[in-house]
């Protein structure tokens, strides 16, 4: 027999969202990166084709976390309040314009889609700083460390395609700002759940940041080494905003600013 | 569709209810509103109830009669039970009851031939519908195989609460009271819906409740103070405050008069330690003032009638003599032993001082009345075993001192069940010999004494204080009924085992102390009938199992009212119905009609008729000018003997001019008239017959105590000489924590070794374990913290590298358990708590929960029994982290 | 809704009686009594407090739902449509009082139903998100009969009905006449989370003024 559910009143993790809806913001997000990388990369079509394969992905996760699968479209009816609704408008949007640009190759199209996929990514960061019910997700900080991480796997991933240097650049400067908005979260957060982050948050500093730069330095000598740095950026932010989903997410509990006088 | 009916699992019941009923199934349970204003706690319906409709469906329910096939017993023995036919299962009882009864009622040793046991504090009479008169109409039985009680119970407040102010249970008047003192005295969890309602409302009164306890209990939780005091060592803080009131305060701060002329203060004692009495009436003498010595002409009577002086002798009031031996019992003395700050005993003490209004009169119901709005509560752990005499004799003292007893706002008695008649305290008052209230204690004296006993475990031979009325047998030493099953001690007659064994309601198996052992000797019985619910720990040893009506399904009208248990006090008092709320669902059938067929298989019929006519069913059926008297021949069903029954009450209720039947009493679910609330308080009744208190000083406990060491001796008895030790005038502080090291030694363990006092607490959600296999009462339950495992003190935890949900192995020398460990802030670093009782290995459901129980690891043991014939429910235990 | 911790005891027979009254499966309590401690021994305080949907004036759980199921009624009471919830539990991690459940399979106490479970089993609660209603529908059938909510049973929620210290109160908080006005104006109180600035319509009472 199992033992009952306990409830609080320490903070105790959410059971609602799991690998699944983890799934949402890993591949989701680096999927928006490839298509936001696309123009860098000279709009290739198989990037963003990745990218929206990615999406595509990450969004069959969360179908297959939700509790009535086909009531899906419902998702839709709260574009005024819901950042969830936002997300799926724009996903749509997403897949409408980054269709139509692997498909024509137009250059405007490859640059819609990519402003496109960067609003999905918002509503997508915007999703989890909604979560009023989770500190670690509320905290306003973690708005440009979900954005900018899904930049830098996607940025990461494109180059294993080709190594273009305006691509390089943007995958350069995104690592350092997602670096930057990783220490910002941390700093602000201050919350036991942080803990849970720790190891993910030294991966993606060690193995995200330092080493990618490093080898970003060393590819002059070795283009392999972009692969290399690519793979790590995206794999250390997957990491991350698995970790973030499933293991920091612990709600606040309950306390009392007053005792009752007996 | 809402069915009326009451749910009396527990003794803080009955809840008066109401069932939805939906297409003939039982959704949910509710309060009765209809009798909120009658209800004192305002019709409301305690968690336990809400379990009642999984009770009635939950799948694990015994359907059907049950045979045992497997003739071999024993924990790891399979019953093998297979479903016979009820025709099958009374015909094989009624054989076996007649073979008895052909071969007399007693046995060779004198004996019962025929044992009974149920639990839950006389709660399973509220479901046994009229067994009772079956049992009446057999003869002898012994209902002294005790299933928890002088452990789980209070006992020593039972028997010296009765003693002192007819009190088998002891409740502060809480709608009145402005402080209480209460060691352990778990209110919030074991008083019911209308002790957590009276409480709450006292709370927002302004009451302030001081809670003394080694955990911090949900009455703990509830109250303004918590003082975590040593376990066992209550006594010494009781005696402490009475130390401060008596020898630090001025006298005026106490109530002076009520100590001169309510209590036993100004009676003189001579030299040898009983009252002088008057040379020619032979009544006690008494001083002009309650401090005072002086030279009298006198007799003193020792324990036989001898004299043991005569003449002009020396006397000393009882009062004198009080502040003399509280003398050493200083609150440094006291902060040493209990681990209570002196300067915190001092404050409490002149707390309870500062609220005693003493002087001072109150009106109820036109009478007026003193008003002291002060009392002392005692919880159970507190209150059995050894120290629970010391505690009742300081907490009674306490509330003498301040004139605080049986008035309003006091310390108050609830109810009677030594005492006859059962149904009025009041009407319980009678004068005794020496201007106090006759007690009926079992004879000491030399033509009197009995060393045959008429049950096994020997209460009319060994408890004076148990008296030898209908709740007796369960109120005396009730583990020597099976200790004594091993070894008979010497002078009494050889404890044999009952040839027929009814057990209802209880799981001494698990319930009672030294688990381990009570199952072994239950594995020996020949022949065990058990009403069974589910499959449980004691039925596993039974031969048949009788499915009865569950709470939901079958029909009885019981008594509600008057003052009853605790913080029951009504302002109204008549009957209440339980009825089938739905139909049957299993082959189970009404107590009453089993008990209606086994008499009338047994011949028993006309016997068994003429039983329930003179009231065994609850109400006599011929009052005045009314009879509803069953012709005793005849075989009646259910509904035809509750019908009298209900026609009984209604005229009972209104002097004749009703009577409703059956079918009035479904629609109404109860009945009821005024019950003044003056009626609460007993001061009144004694001051009007001139009766006092026997406080400070007991003559007669002293007198029968020798008395009885003197019968035993004379019987070469020597075995019950620690307990005789007890019988003391005034009693004194002994070294109560020592015992427990000493059981240690006894089993082979140092005391170093096993350094933690585990204790354990009533769950409010679970209590009597009744309903341990429901689902939704695990559920809620959980929500309380303990029930998962054993509570243990945070910082004591992290010292021992013990982790929250930690598995962890709890010893005594001789057996241990395995729990998880719960981290708390609210209890001592020596105690550790395991809340209820579970160590269930046989129940459906509750198996599996992994939560042990103390009850496996008390012993069961002479030394550790007190002169009232219980035990403390603790044990000394170490406890260390285990590898899974 | 009203919670007067002074009364509490931590008894959960509003959280028994609310799992009758609104046939929650096992591990769902819409409400729910919390056993807080606050310090350390000795200096400890021990705390129940009971917990459920606080019916926030501004629900976070509203505000993510994509849904639109879940709604604020004109009275207050924060409502889920269960034809339209898609189960997506942006609710659940959005409520900073962990209101509410997501059940995806019928449970049941011991396995297969039991005759009262199949009739208080519904499908239409399965894979949704569901939590406290404050009985919405007993109030409105209550209403609809002239009955006071918070006075009259049969207008009240289950919890505040069975509560047997008088700790839970229900009633308008907008009715300057009303008992929990009064309770709201004679005691000092607090809500849980204030800071989060989600207005609960659930109060804690501690201390008389």
């Amino acid at each position: 027999m199992s033992r009952p559910t306990t409830f609080g009143p320490r903070p105790w993790i959410q059971q609602h969202w799991d690998a699944r809806a983890a799934a949402n913001f890993m591949l989701g997000g680096s999927g928006a990166g490839l298509l936001a990388a696309a123009p860098l990369a000279g709009g290739a079509p198989l990037l963003q084709a990745l990218g929206l394969a990615l999406i595509a992905l990450g969004l069959g996760a969360v179908w297959l976390e939700i509790g009535r699968k086909l009531r899906a479209a419902h998702v839709f009816f709260n574009p005024w309040t819901s950042w969830m609704s936002r997300e799926a408008l724009a996903a749509v949007l997403t897949f409408v314009l980054g269709l139509l640009s692997v498909f024509s190759s137009e250059r405007s199209l490859t640059v819609a889609a990519a402003l496109s996929a960067l609003l999905f990514l918002w509503c997508q960061a915007r999703i989890l700083h909604a979560s009023k019910g989770i500190p670690a997700w509320r905290a306003p900080q973690v708005v440009p460390l979900v954005m900018l991480t899904g930049l830098a796997e996607g940025a990461g991933i494109a180059l294993l395609f080709g190594d273009v240097a305006a691509l390089v650049g943007l995958f350069g400067l995104a690592l350092l700002a997602r670096a930057f908005a990783w220490s910002r979260y941390r700093t602000a957060l201050r919350l036991p759940c942080a803990a849970a982050l720790e190891p993910s948050g030294r991966a993606l500093m060690q193995l995200g940041t330092v080493l990618p730069v490093a080898l970003l330095l060393f590819s002059t000598l070795a283009p392999e080494a972009l692969w290399l740095a690519g793979l790590l950026a995206a794999v250390t932010g997957w990491r991350l905003k698995f970790a973030l989903v499933t293991r920091a997410s612990h709600n606040q509990g309950f306390s009392l600013p007053h005792l009752p006088i007996r | 569709m809402k069915v009326k009916t009451y749910c009396y699992q527990c003794v803080a019941g009955p809840d008066l209810l109401e069932v939805e009923v939906e297409n003939g199934v039982a959704t949910q349970v509710t309060p009765n509103f209809d009798a909120a204003t009658i209800h004192p706690g305002g019709g409301k319906v305690c968690v336990k109830a809400y379990g009642l409709v999984q009770k009635l469906y939950n799948p694990n329910r015994v359907r059907t009669p049950m045979k045992r096939t497997n003739p071999r017993k024993g924990r790891d023995e399979d019953p093998l039970f297979v479903p016979i036919s009820w025709d099958e299962a009374l015909d094989t009882i009624a054989r076996k009851l007649i073979e008895i009864r052909g071969k007399g009622l007693l046995d060779a040793s004198g004996y019962p031939r025929v044992a009974a046991s149920f639990g839950g504090g006389g709660t399973p009479q509220s479901y046994m519908g009229t067994f009772p008169a079956f049992l009446g109409a057999w003869g002898p039985i012994d209902m002294g195989f005790g299933s928890g009680q002088g452990v789980k119970c209070t006992h020593s407040e039972h028997l010296y609460g009765e003693f002192w102010h007819r009190a088998f249970t002891v409740s502060p008047d809480t709608p009145l009271c402005e402080y209480v003192i209460s060691c352990g005295a778990n209110t919030e969890a074991s008083g019911g819906v209308v002790g957590v309602w009276r409480h709450a409302d006292a709370r927002i009164r302004g009451m302030k409740r001081v809670q003394v306890e080694p955990h911090l209990s949900i009455t703990g939780a509830c109250s303004a103070e918590w003082v975590p005091i040593k376990p066992k060592t209550d006594p010494a803080f009781l005696y402490a405050l009475i130390h401060v009131m008596l020898h630090e305060e001025p006298r005026q701060r106490l109530d002076v008069d009520f100590l001169l002329n309510h209590t036993s203060s100004p009676y003189l004692v001579g030299p040898n330690g009983f009252y002088l009495r008057d040379l020619s009436t032979k009544k006690p003498l008494l001083a002009e003032a309650i401090e005072k010595t002086c030279h009298v002409k006198a007799v003193e009577i020792g324990p036989d009638e001898e004299v043991l002086a005569e003449g002009e002798l020396q006397g000393v009031t009882a009062f004198t003599k009080l502040l003399e031996h509280m003398k050493p019992y200083t609150p440094e003395w006291a902060e040493k032993i209990c681990d209570v700050p002196a300067a915190t005993i001092r404050r409490i003490a002149r707390e309870y001082l500062d609220h005693a209004h003493i002087g001072e009169t109150i009106v109820i119901d036109g009478k007026t009345l003193p008003f002291r709005p002060v009392a002392v509560a005692l919880g159970k752990t507190v209150n059995n075993g050894w120290g629970g005499f010391e505690c009742c004799w300081a907490r009674t003292m306490l509330a003498a001192l301040a004139g605080a007893l049986e008035v309003p706002g006091g310390t108050l008695g609830t109810t009677v069940r030594l005492n006859k008649p059962l149904s009025e305290r009041h009407a319980s008052v009678k004068p005794g010999a020496d201007g106090f209230m006759a007690y009926p204690l079992n004879p000491t004296d030399k033509e009197h004494w009995k060393p045959e006993p008429n049950i096994r475990n020997a209460y009319r031979t060994l408890v004076p204080l148990a008296a030898n009325g209908p709740w007796s047998q369960a109120l005396g030493p009730t583990h020597f009924s099976w200790m004594f099953l091993g070894e008979t001690p010497p002078g009494l007659p050889r404890v044999t085992y009952p040839e027929l064994w009814f057990v209802y309601r209880t799981n001494p198996a698990i319930s009672f102390w030294d688990t381990t052992q009570v199952a072994e000797r239950m594995a020996q019985f020949p022949f065990v009938v058990a009403l069974a619910y589910t499959r449980d720990e004691t039925n596993h040893f039974a031969d048949i199992l009788l499915p009865d009506q569950m709470d939901l399904e079958s029909l009885q009208l019981i008594y509600v009212g008057g003052s009853k248990y605790i913080e029951q006090f009504w302002k109204h008092e008549g009957y209440a119905l339980r009825q089938p709320v739905v139909r049957p669902a299993t082959e189970a059938r009404d107590f009453t009609d089993i008990a209606t067929e086994l008499a009338a298989r047994t011949g028993l019929l006309e016997r068994y008729n003429a039983s329930i006519n003179r009231g065994a069913a609850g109400v006599p059926l011929k009052g005045l000018d009314w009879s509803f008297v069953l012709e005793e021949d005849r075989r009646y069903t259910r509904d035809q003997i509750w019908d009298a029954v209900c026609r009984a009450a209604s005229a009972e209720l209104t002097d004749g001019e009703e009577t409703h039947g059956l079918d009035w009493w479904k629609q109404n679910g109860l009945r009821v008239k005024p019950f003044p609330q003056s009626d609460w308080y007993l001061f009144p009744t004694l001051a009007a017959q001139g009766l006092r208190f026997e406080l400070p000083y007991q003559e007669q406990l002293l007198r029968v105590g020798r008395q009885l060491e003197r019968r035993l001796h004379e019987h070469g008895m020597q075995w019950w000489d620690k307990q005789l030790a007890e019988y003391q005038a005034l009693p004194a502080w002994k070294e109560f924590p020592r015992l427990w090291e000493e059981e240690l030694a006894r089993a082979g363990g140092k005391a170093g070794d096993f350094p933690f006092w585990l204790l354990t607490s009533r769950s409010m959600q679970y209590a009597w374990g009744g309903n341990v296999g429901m689902q939704i009462i695990r559920e809620v339950a959980s929500n309380v913290a303990g029930h998962g495992g054993v509570i243990i003190n945070a910082q004591k935890a992290a010292e021992l590298g013990i982790a929250e949900g930690d598995s962890v192995e709890i010893a005594t020398p001789r057996r241990q358990v395995r729990a998880r460990a719960v981290l708390r802030q609210g209890i001592r670093p020596d105690t550790l708590l395991l809340i209820a009782q579970f160590d269930h290995w046989a129940t459906p459901f509750a198996k599996d929960f992994g939560v042990p129980s103390l009850n496996r690891l008390v012993p069961m043991s002479m030394d550790l029994t007190d002169a009232t014939g219980s035990g403390a429910d603790v044990v000394r235990v170490s406890i260390k982290k285990t590898q899974k | 809704m009203v919670a007067d911790l002074r009364r509490c005891v931590g008894c959960q027979t509003c959280t028994a009686a609310c799992k009758h009254a609104n046939a929650t499966p096992p591990g769902v309590q819409w409400r729910r009594v919390l056993d807080m401690e606050v310090g350390e021994f000795p200096s400890v305080k021990r705390v129940f407090v009971p917990v459920g949907c606080m019916h926030c004036e501004d629900p976070p759980c509203m505000h993510v739902c994509p849904s639109t199921a879940t709604r604020k009624r004109a009275d207050g009471i924060v409502t889920i449509d269960y034809d339209l919830c898609i189960g997506c539990a942006y609710c659940a991690v959005a409520c900073p009082y962990q209101a509410r459940y997501k059940t995806d399979v019928a449970q049941f106490a011991y396995g297969a139903p039991m005759p009262n479970e199949e009739i208080g089993n519904d499908e239409k609660r399965l894979g949704v998100a569901t939590k406290c209603t404050f009985c919405a529908d007993r109030i409105d059938s209550g209403l609809a009969k002239g009955l006071k909510p918070g006075k009259d049973p049969d207008a009240t929620p289950a919890c505040v009905n069975s509560c047997i210290a008088q700790a839970l109160h229900f009633g308008d908080a907008d009715d300057p006449g009303s008992n929990i006005s009064e309770l709201l104006a004679e005691n000092q109180f607090f809500r849980m989370h204030e800071e989060l600035g989600t207005k609960p319509g659930f109060y804690y009472l501690w201390d008389r003024k």
